[in-house]
C-alpha cells in the first residue's frame, strides 16, 4: 500500500516534469539521485516558476535536513555486523520517507548478517518502481482528457498537503505550514527568484520564533 | 541539438542543484550520526524551515500554478485539497483515501464545469 502512494505521487511528478517542459532523462535521473520528492519538486517546480539555481540549491539543501535524522535513526538496523562505510552510505542514499517507515516494519525480521543487502534491495526496488512511474505520468499526460491530465497535476499537492498534516504533531509544526502557506503567494515573482527563500526560511523561522519565545497558553 | 543542450543542462543541474545539497544530509548522518542532538535549538529550526519549505511549495503549486492546473478554478482547486485533508482525516488517517477523495472532488468538479 504504501508503494500503491508511492509510485502515485512519481506518476504526478512525471506530470508536473512535462507541465514545465522538463527533460525525461534529467527527470529521471533526478529520482534515481536525488530520491526524494520535496526536493524534486521544489527543483522541477521552481525552474518552471523562474527561481534562480542558487536559490533552488538552497531550497533543495534546507528540504534534504529531515533525511539527516532518519539516516541516524534507522542506520542501526541497516548496517548489519560487520559495517562497511561504502554500503552505509549505498544504503543510506535509499533512505527517504518510504523506506523509513517500511525498514522499521520489515528489518527487525531479517537476520542481522543480510539486512545491508536488504535495505539494498529494497531501495533499489521502491527507485525502479518510482522512475517507472516518473517515465509513465510524463507520457500520459499527452494521451489523458482534459480533466484526468489535471488530475494528474494534483496528485503531487495532495500527497504532500496530507504527508504535512500528518507528520504535524506540535504547534511548531502547524505554525509552519500556515506560515509557508500564507507567505508563498505573497512572495510569488519577487525579484532574483528568491520566493521559495522568504516563504520557508522567513516562515519557518517566525514559526520557530513564535512558538518558543512568543506569548505562551497557559497549561 | 538544442534538445541535447538542453537536456544536458537539464542533467547537470539536477546534479549539481537537486543531488549534491540533498544527498549531503545522508552522508553526514552515515558520518556524524552519533554526535547529531535531534532536539537540539539548531535541529527544531532546521525542521520548522523544511515544513514551511514544503507548505510554501504547495500553496505555490495549489494557488499560483503555472500549467494546465491554471484552466480550473481557484475554488475547485482549493475544494479538492480541503477535500483530501477531510477523506485523509475522517477514513482512518489514510493517505490512499485522501489522495483518492481529492482527485475524485477535482476530476467531477473539471469534467462539469467542462475545462481542462
Amino acid at each position: 500500500m504504501p508503494g500503491f502512494v508511492l509510485v502515485a505521487t512519481f506518476i504526478g511528478f512525471g506530470g508536473l516534469m512535462h507541465d514545465v517542459g522538463f527533460p525525461i532523462v534529467a527527470g529521471l535521473l533526478s529520482t534515481l539521485l536525488v530520491w526524494a520528492l520535496p526536493a524534486q519538486v521544489i527543483l522541477v517546480g521552481g525552474l518552471g516558476a523562474g527561481t534562480s539555481l542558487p536559490a533552488l540549491a538552497l531550497a533543495v539543501c534546507l528540504s534534504g535536513v529531515r533525511l539527516m535524522p532518519m539516516v541516524v535513526a534507522l542506520m542501526p538496523l541497516m548496517r548489519g555486523p560487520r559495517p562497511r562505510l561504502w554500503r552505509e552510505l549505498l544504503c543510506a542514499h535509499f533512505v527517504a520517507v518510504t523506506l523509513w517507515v517500511e525498514g522499521f516494519r520489515l528489518l527487525p525480521g531479517v537476520p542481522e548478517p543480510a539486512r545491508p543487502v536488504y535495505s539494498c534491495g529494497l531501495g533499489v526496488g521502491l527507485t525502479t518502481l518510482s522512475m517507472v512511474g516518473t517515465a509513465f505520468g510524463f507520457y500520459l499526460t499527452n494521451a489523458l482528457p482534459g480533466p484526468l491530465a489535471v488530475a494528474l497535476l494534483l496528485l503531487t499537492p495532495i500527497s504532500f498537503t496530507i504527508l504535512l498534516v500528518r507528520n504535524a504533531r506540535q504547534a511548531v509544526d502547524w505554525l509552519a505550514i500556515a506560515l509557508g502557506a500564507a507567505i508563498s503567494p505573497l512572495v510569488a515573482n519577487s525579484p532574483g527568484g528568491l520566493d521559495l527563500f522568504w516563504a520557508g526560511v522567513g516562515g519557518g523561522t517566525l514559526a520557530f520564533l513564535l512558538t518558543r519565545y512568543g506569548p505562551r497558553r497557559r497549561a | 541539438m538544442s534538445f541535447y543542450s538542453n537536456e544536458l543542462t537539464a542533467i547537470l543541474i539536477v546534479i549539481f542543484v537537486g543531488f549534491l545539497p540533498n544527498e549531503v544530509w545522508r552522508v553526514f548522518g552515515v558520518l556524524f550520526g552519533r554526535r547529531i542532538d535531534e532536539n537540539s535549538l539548531l535541529m527544531q529550526w532546521v525542521r520548522a524551515v523544511a515544513t514551511a519549505l514544503l507548505a510554501a511549495v504547495v500553496a505555490r503549486l495549489v494557488l499560483v500554478p503555472s500549467g494546465a492546473l491554471v484552466a480550473l478554478p481557484l475554488w475547485l482547486r482549493l475544494g479538492a485539497v480541503a477535500a483530501g485533508i477531510a477523506g485523509f482525516l475522517t477514513m482512518r488517517r489514510s493517505v490512499l483515501a485522501g489522495v483518492l477523495t481529492a482527485e475524485a472532488v477535482l476530476v467531477i468538479g473539471a469534467w462539469w464545469l467542462g475545462v481542462g
